[in-house]
């Protein structure tokens, strides 16, 4: 990652070294993302191609004093995922969702917390799956903290929104998620 | 101290989670959950949610997307020189090249010492395939021989292929006396029932005290036996 500056230098002059180090070192962090957004693995190596080539394309329009080489990949990932998302239109609105979803309050004597219940299943589908039922707005920002453990000022970069609205949008996002979780194991 | 709402601390979980609360909020929140059972029911599932995501484990793309996206960039790029060098080389670092290599060398150390050539002083001839045989060939003659004059010198089998070789003696003189009468000669024979004859018995004799010749080194077995 220190090495990135120097790297995208080198690849505006047409070294194409250094260009192959860059996407090596970049690749899975972008599949991750993609993964976690789409939910196929396909879906995904597709979308991290169609993202790479953009950011080929558009090296030159990066400008490190605004930010690091990972903060912008991850903005020119995430608009791409959202304009995928827009084409695509198969992710559910938290709205429906919230129209099922029972209060906390309501389901008294469970006794065993929803990640109890997640460390005796397959937790990679359970997960995925709640984050499919997350709002794409709520669902970008739980991804980008806690599974790619970017920090609040990144995030709001990256969305390009206010630190408060990431805060909010996190902590809304890990309520739903925790809800979500619990429905499912119910 | 205020008291703090069900919403209020709803807001607050993520901050309280993550220790980003100043000292007041972080107590009313603390007092709040003392006091809320389903608070706290919350607080952890949501502590929970956070683990889970932290701990989901980071996914592999297929290993021919870099590749792909190359060829989707860049193209095919001109290897260098060193990506050719190890792009030929790469199926020798294997194991079972590295093992077959060892075994080369291990089969070419034994050929070139069974050959008894000396690599420090190497001569032309020595290249050549003919000498590699008649010399492999004369070492292993000379360690056959070796090993027979070794076998033939222990005491025990000494004693032993003596021993036999008188029993042998012995029941052919045996048969002979069997088969003397019918085949007697007018002149009559020898009356000696034990069917060794002196210059035999000396001959014996000298067989028991070769292996003392032996001890010294001056006789060998094999030259005494007849």
């Amino acid at each position: 990652m220190e090495r990135d500056p120097e790297l995208v230098k080198r690849c505006l002059s047409g070294d194409s070294a250094a260009w192959e180090e860059l996407l090596r070192s970049h690749t899975r962090k972008i599949y991750n993302l993609c993964y976690r957004f789409s939910g196929q693995g396909s879906d995904a190596e597709d979308l991290t191609q169609e993202i790479f080539i953009k950011i080929f394309q558009t090296l030159r329009s990066y400008d490190a004093a605004q930010g690091s080489f990972q903060t912008w990949l991850n903005r020119v990932a995430r608009n791409h995922l959202v304009d995928h998302y827009r084409r695509t239109r198969k992710d559910r609105l938290t709205s429906s969702l919230e129209d099922e979803t029972t209060p906390l309050e309501a389901k008294p004597g469970s006794g065993v917390s929803p990640a109890e219940h997640v460390e005796s299943r397959e937790r990679k589908e359970l997960l995925q799956s709640a984050l499919e039922r997350l709002s794409p707005d709520m669902r970008e920002a739980v991804i980008l903290r806690d599974l790619q453990d970017l920090d609040y000022q990144e995030i709001a970069q990256v969305l390009g929104v206010p630190e408060g609205t990431v805060k909010s949008r996190i902590n809304r996002g890990r309520l739903e998620l925790a809800r979500v979780l619990k429905r499912m194991e119910i | 101290m205020t008291s703090m709402t069900h919403l209020e601390l709803e807001n607050l979980v993520s901050d309280y989670l993550e220790g980003r609360l100043a000292a007041t909020p972080h107590a009313q929140v603390a007092s709040h959950l003392a006091g809320c059972s389903s608070c706290r029911q919350l607080v952890d599932d949501v502590r929970r949610v956070m683990e889970l995501c932290r701990s989901a484990e980071v996914l592999e793309p297929a290993p021919g997307l870099t590749r792909r996206i190359l060829l989707a960039t860049v193209g095919e790029r001109k290897p260098s020189l060193r990506d050719r060098i190890a792009a030929y080389l790469r199926p020798v670092w294997q194991p079972r090249f590295a093992y077959g290599a060892a075994m080369a060398v291990f089969s070419f150390s034994i050929i070139v010492n069974a050959a008894g050539i000396d690599l420090r002083r190497l001569k032309l001839e020595d290249l050549n395939p003919r000498t590699w045989i008649y010399q492999a060939n004369r070492n292993g003659h000379l360690l056959y021989a070796r090993a027979e004059k070794f076998y033939y010198d222990l005491r025990v089998v000494y004693e032993i292929e003596s021993r036999r070789k008188q029993l042998r003696q012995q029941t052919g003189h045996e048969k002979q006396q069997q088969e003397t009468p019918k085949h007697e000669s007018p002149g009559g024979g020898s009356t000696d029932g034990n069917g060794i004859t002196k210059p035999e018995l000396a001959s014996v004799r000298n067989f028991a005290m070769a292996p003392w010749l032996i001890g010294r080194g001056s006789v060998s077995s094999r030259s005494l036996i007849p």
